[in-house]
């Protein structure tokens, strides 16, 4: 297999790209093969990587081949490069070096990758720290160590779109035509209802790209990195527009079909009653109707719970990012109902309310004391709305570390991430 | 990156270290859910014996005494019942199991005094009397941010009775080998030459990947497999052609070095 004859300057390589180095920067890479493929637009060699291993050139001299190596395993690719015109003769001794496999056990299966598994983002993982297969308990703990070391980051992360919130809502509280004493015309309320929709709009789009970056920066630390508020945003900048459609693709599905089921059993189960079907049927299709639509509800749910950390993490979206989500909440990967994937995720869903519900009564509470005794005065009101905007950051950054945790132990034991970033290291 | 430990060392005066990890606010509550469906399940219980009782007293007419029992007194004895439930299901249980319930034992959590021994009827008192002021609501307000503030996760009643809620160590009874290896070993006489250079660390993660690979999705597994092997045989400089999977191939090397390993 391995021989040290000369190769000849008239021998032709194809040069593949096979992966990426672990810890290596996609849009380093990316830029890099732009230097190569000068015609090419930063979106094309974005969606070529997504098809690794990527075909660089099916015919370059030996010195071509050489350079291209040199440049892009410095910018953390990972190369692959065979004879064009037959495999008999090994390539130099410079570009075999970092070949993946030279000559290996034989395969009891195919040697390429399983399909999707290197085009996934790879998370990069600090040497020194633990990632291994976690129980509920540990998840749930370990979500609670983060939080407070890292409690500022996290919390203003998700404190700064209800903060806005809070400010519109007290703006817009305060300019309401109904309590200005200026005339109230039409265009009046038009305007407000305008400034309103925009206003929601706002908040929407702060309130997916917190998330997103909360996922980013619970990542970043719980893999071992630092990260800060402008830098998790920063980073969530070019996912948004995906982020963002996806969760309103995830919104549509999950919550419009079993509305959608709701209104077609509105509309069939009053026709059957006046189709003279008696009263204790109607009432069973009736049940049975609401069972189903709240099964169909938790399962969606369910399936699709992994979607925002998919797109954030791995950089998918759409279609693909619930498929993926889906895939990885199917199975089960412990045997025993209580260890089932579902199961271990609506018990952390769980926990997280109880906390939440916790935090709210804690935080809401003076707000209602002070509005009993100081009613109507608008430092009550602003009080009472500080409270409740960091009543709901702090009730929801608990359950939502468990949950980006929850995403890696799936990984974890699922595809043994962390094995793979140990064999890359071995 | 994460530094937080969250452990608690014991010194004993022989100068022994002991160090327990601590349980956090997430398991806690895990444990606390059990035990809430635990104490409804027996609170429904008491109800429907109450109700049971009063609908059927006036039938059975059993002695003078009993008849006369008003309907407040029924009442009464309910709310004493819930509440000695309520209490004393946490009381009892900690206090007789070496501070566990069934909520903290499927949990795998344990009171103990800040000192490591077990706690008595005192302190398991003491910390579920003031449960109450953690508990305003039914859902920990007050517990939560204690908790939160403490530096080994106590709440008020942790505090007060000097106890810390601490996770059990797994038992370490090691799996059993024919789980991890196939039972099917194949003997490739350059095995002996792989692990005479394995290292405990590599060793280490080709002993996880077989513990492991039963969870693993198909692909996932195959891939990794072939990872590993792939990187043994680099890192060995090693290059020949063996007629054996690479998950074969792993089981025989770590058989090998645990074999060489008991006989050093």
């Amino acid at each position: 297999m391995e021989n040290d004859t000369p190769v000849g300057t008239e021998k032709k390589y194809i040069v593949r790209l096979a992966g990426l180095k672990p810890g290596a920067s996609r849009e380093t890479l990316v830029q890099a093969l732009q230097r190569l493929f000068k015609g090419k637009s930063e979106e094309e060699i974005g969606k070529a990587l997504e098809r690794l291993p990527l075909v660089l050139s099916r015919s370059v001299t030996e010195e071509t081949a050489k350079k291209i190596k040199l440049f892009l395993e410095s910018q953390g690719a990972i190369l692959k490069i065979t004879y064009s015109a037959s495999a008999i003769m090994a390539p130099p001794k410079e570009m075999r070096r970092s070949e993946i496999t030279p000559a290996r056990p034989m395969p009891e299966t195919d040697e390429s990758a399983p399909a999707g598994v290197e085009r996934r983002a790879k998370p990069r993982v600090h040497t020194g720290i633990h990632v291994k297969p976690m129980g509920v308990g540990e998840i749930l703990d370990r979500s609670f160590r983060l939080l407070r070391q890292y409690f500022w980051l996290f919390f203003i992360i998700i404190f700064i779109p209800e903060a806005v919130l809070f400010v519109v809502n007290f703006g817009m509280q305060s300019l309401h035509p109904a309590s200005m004493a200026l005339r109230r015309s039409a265009s009046m309320w038009a305007g407000f209802g305008i400034s309103a929709v925009l206003a929601g709009l706002i908040f929407l789009v702060l309130q997916f790209w917190a998330q997103g970056a909360l996922i980013y920066a619970v990542s970043e630390t719980y893999l071992g990195h630092s990260t800060s508020i402008k830098g998790s945003y920063g980073a969530m900048r070019k996912r948004l527009g995906r982020l963002i459609g996806t969760m309103i693709l995830w919104s549509i599905l999950v919550f419009g079909v079993p509305v959608l089921f709701g209104i077609i059993a509105a509309v069939a189960v009053p026709g059957l009653a006046m189709m003279g079907l008696g009263g204790i049927f109607t009432g069973i299709i009736s049940l049975v109707a609401v069972i189903l639509a709240v099964w169909i509800f938790t399962t969606l749910f369910l399936n699709w719970l992994l979607v925002d950390k998919v797109v954030v993490v791995e950089e998918s979206g759409w279609m693909k990012a619930l498929r993926r989500s889906k895939e990885l909440m199917k199975g089960r990967t412990e045997p025993g109902f209580w260890k089932s994937i579902k199961t271990k995720a609506s018990l952390i869903i769980l926990v997280g309310l109880i906390i939440g519900i916790g935090i709210h009564f804690l935080f809401q509470l003076p707000g209602v004391l002070l509005g009993i005794v100081f009613p109507g005065g608008i430092l009550t009101m602003m009080i009472q709305g500080i409270l409740n905007s960091a009543a709901a950051s702090l009730a929801t950054v608990y359950a939502a570390i468990a949950m980006i945790l929850f995403y890696y132990d799936i990984r974890v034991r699922k595809e043994g991430f962390d094995l793979k970033m140990m064999a890359e290291k071995l | 990156m994460e530094t937080t430990k969250d452990r608690l060392t014991i010194q004993t005066p022989e100068q022994v270290g002991f160090e327990y990890v601590l349980a956090g606010l997430g398991s806690r509550t895990a444990a606390f859910l059990v035990d809430t469906v635990i104490r409804w399940f027996f609170v429904i219980v008491i109800l429907v014996l109450v109700a049971l009782f009063h609908k059927f007293l006036p039938v059975l007419d059993l002695s003078a005494w009993v008849t006369d029992l008003s309907k407040t007194w029924l009442i009464a004895l309910a709310v004493l019942a819930y509440g000695l439930v309520d209490l004393g299901y946490f009381l009892f249980f900690e206090a007789l199991w070496s501070g566990q319930t069934p909520g903290k034992r499927r949990q795998r959590l344990r009171v103990i005094r800040m000192n490591g021994q077990p706690i008595g009827w005192l302190e398991s008192s003491i910390r579920n009397i003031l449960r109450a002021v953690d508990l305003v609501g039914g859902v920990y307000p007050v517990g939560i941010v204690v908790v939160f503030l403490s530096g080994n996760n106590q709440r008020i009643g942790d505090y007060a009775a000097g106890t810390v809620v601490i996770v059990e160590r797994k038992q370490g009874v090691p799996r059993d080998r024919k789980q991890a290896l196939s039972p099917q070993v194949l003997t490739h006489p350059e095995i002996e030459w792989y692990v005479s250079r394995l290292k405990p660390a590599q060793y280490q993660v080709l002993r996880s990947f077989l513990e492991r690979r039963e969870q693993m999705d198909q692909d996932h597994r195959h891939e990794l497999a072939r990872l590993l092997s792939h990187q043994l045989l680099k890192k060995m400089a090693r290059s020949s052609r063996m007629s054996m999977s690479y998950e074969s191939f792993i089981e025989e090397v770590v058989a090998s070095y645990e074999k060489r390993r008991r006989a050093i």
